[in-house]
C-alpha cells in the first residue's frame, strides 16, 4: 500500500474551525464540550467547556496571528462580562462563574508572544500545520513556549504535539479518566 | 456467642440520598400505559474488551430462538442524542423486541445514561478491578444505572461466584452500588476452548432468562417532535 502524505501551507478559516473543534479535547487537555462553534464576535471564536466545566475560548486565524490574539483578548473580556448570563444558558459550565481561558491558534506566534505568555497564565498559544493524507486533512498543533518558539523548534521531550483528523462527522465521546482507587480499595482487590 | 459480620460484608452507612433514590424508583414503577408501547427496549452491554463480542452475538441468537426477536447494534462512541439513538435503533431493529447494544466504551454508556447496564467481566482479578473502576465512574454520575454482571471464562460455578462476590462486595461496601448476578460462561464453553460447544447455549439461555425475568432492559423514547422542543 502506498501512503501519500503532504503538508499544506494554507487552509480555509472554516476548515481550520472544523479541525479545531475536532481537536477540542487535545486543546483543553481533557474531555471538553462544545458550547458555541461560532461566537458572533470579531474573528468568530469557538467557545468550549473543559473537563472542569471552565469556559475556554479558542480564537484563531489561518495566517494573521495578531488578529487572532486581539480578537481573542476582546472576546475574553466579553465572555468575562457575560459570565452570569453564560452560566444561565450553558449547563456545561455548572454555574461556577470561572473566568475563561484563552487559546490562540495561528500559523506563527503573534509578536510579543514571550511577554504575553509570561504575564498571562490563562493564555496558550499554538502554531499549526495542516497535513493531508490522501483526501483527509489533519492538524498538527504545536504549543508555543514562553520563548516564543513553536514545538518544532524545541527539544522533543518538552511537550508533544497533538494531531487530529477531520474524518468524523460527529464529535466522539472523549476518553474519560477512570477514577483513582484509595489504598483500602487497592488492598481489597489485591487478592481474591 | 455474638454474631459479627466480616467488615467486607458490612454495608457502608446509608447515604443521604439513598431513600430518595428508592422512593423515586418505586414511584416511577407506574403501570404500563399506551405510550409505553411506543418505546424501544434495549440492553446495553459494556465489554471488558472487544474479544468478548461473541457473547452478545450468541445471546442475541439465543433470545431470538426463544421467541424474543432480537437484534444487535454496536453502540457508536459518538456523541449522539438519546432520542436520535432511539430512532436509529427503531430503523435498524425493525420489529425486533429487543436490541442488544455492545460497547467497550464507558464514555458511550455515560453519554446515553441508560437505566440498566450489563458488564461482561473476564474471570481474573485484573478484569474485576477494571470493572470496579468502571462502576465507580458510573456511580459518580447523577444517575447510576442498575448493573448486572456476567462472568466470562471462570473454571466452574464456584470460581464464578468467588469473582462475582469479590466485585459485588467491593461495590456495595465502597460505592453503595448493589450488583445483579446474571450468570456466567465457564471456560469450557468459551470459543477459544471449544468452537462449537453445544453447552454454550445452555449457559446463554440461563443468562437470557435472568435478563427477561428481572426486566433488565432500558427503554428509549421516540424522538421528540421538533415542534415541542
Amino acid at each position: 500500500m502506498k501512503l501519500c502524505t503532504r503538508t499544506t501551507d494554507t487552509i480555509d478559516a472554516d476548515e481550520l474551525r472544523t479541525l479545531l473543534i475536532d481537536a477540542a479535547n487535545e486543546l483543553t487537555g481533557g474531555e471538553s464540550r462544545l458550547l458555541e462553534a461560532r461566537l458572533p464576535w470579531d474573528g468568530y471564536p469557538i467557545l468550549l467547556a473543559d473537563a472542569q466545566y471552565h469556559p475556554v475560548l479558542v480564537s484563531f486565524d489561518p495566517i494573521n496571528s495578531q488578529a487572532a490574539l486581539l480578537n481573542g483578548l476582546r472576546a475574553t473580556e466579553q465572555v468575562a462580562t457575560a459570565l452570569p448570563w453564560l452560566n444561565q444558558v450553558y449547563d456545561a459550565l455548572q454555574k461556577q462563574l470561572r473566568p475563561p481561558r484563552l487559546m490562540v491558534v495561528s500559523y506563527d506566534p503573534p509578536p510579543g508572544a514571550e511577554a504575553l505568555l509570561a504575564g498571562c497564565p490563562d493564555l496558550k498559544l499554538f502554531g499549526y500545520k495542516v497535513v493531508r493524507i490522501r483526501q483527509e486533512a489533519g492538524l498538527l498543533l504545536e504549543p508555543v513556549a514562553a520563548g516564543g518558539e513553536t514545538g518544532r523548534d524545541r527539544p522533543a521531550e518538552r511537550e508533544a504535539p497533538v494531531v487530529t483528523t477531520a474524518k468524523e462527522e460527529r464529535p466522539r465521546t472523549g476518553p474519560v479518566a477512570l477514577p483513582s482507587l484509595s489504598e483500602e480499595e487497592k488492598n481489597y482487590f489485591r487478592q481474591l | 456467642m455474638a454474631c459479627q459480620l466480616s467488615p467486607a460484608w458490612q454495608r457502608k452507612a446509608v447515604s443521604p440520598g439513598r431513600m430518595e433514590k428508592i422512593r423515586d424508583r418505586f414511584l416511577s414503577d407506574a403501570p404500563e400505559t399506551e405510550a409505553d408501547t411506543e418505546t424501544c427496549q434495549v440492553i446495553p452491554f459494556l465489554l471488558d474488551n472487544q474479544a468478548l463480542d461473541w457473547v452478545t452475538s450468541n445471546l442475541c441468537e439465543v433470545l431470538t430462538e426463544r421467541g424474543h426477536d432480537s437484534t444487535l447494534y454496536p453502540l457508536p462512541d459518538t456523541v449522539e442524542p438519546r432520542d436520535r439513538l432511539a430512532n436509529t435503533l427503531r430503523e435498524q431493529a425493525g420489529n425486533a423486541e429487543l436490541c442488544l447494544l455492545p460497547t467497550t466504551s464507558a464514555e458511550a454508556v455515560l453519554a446515553h445514561a441508560f437505566d440498566h447496564l450489563v458488564l461482561l467481566v473476564p474471570a481474573n482479578l485484573d478484569a474485576v478491578l477494571a470493572a470496579y473502576q468502571r462502576i465507580k465512574l458510573l456511580a459518580e454520575q447523577a444517575h447510576t444505572p442498575e448493573i448486572g454482571i456476567v462472568l466470562v471464562g471462570p473454571r466452574d460455578q464456584h470460581a464464578a461466584w468467588r469473582f462475582f462476590r469479590k466485585l459485588a462486595v467491593g461495590t456495595l461496601r465502597y460505592l453503595d452500588v448493589p450488583l445483579l448476578n446474571l450468570g456466567f460462561l465457564p471456560e469450557q464453553v468459551v470459543p477459544e476452548h471449544a468452537p462449537h460447544d453445544h453447552h454454550r447455549n445452555n449457559f446463554l439461555t440461563r443468562i437470557s432468562e435472568r435478563l427477561l425475568r428481572s426486566e433488565f432492559y432500558s427503554t428509549l423514547p421516540h424522538e421528540v417532535d421538533q415542534a415541542n422542543v
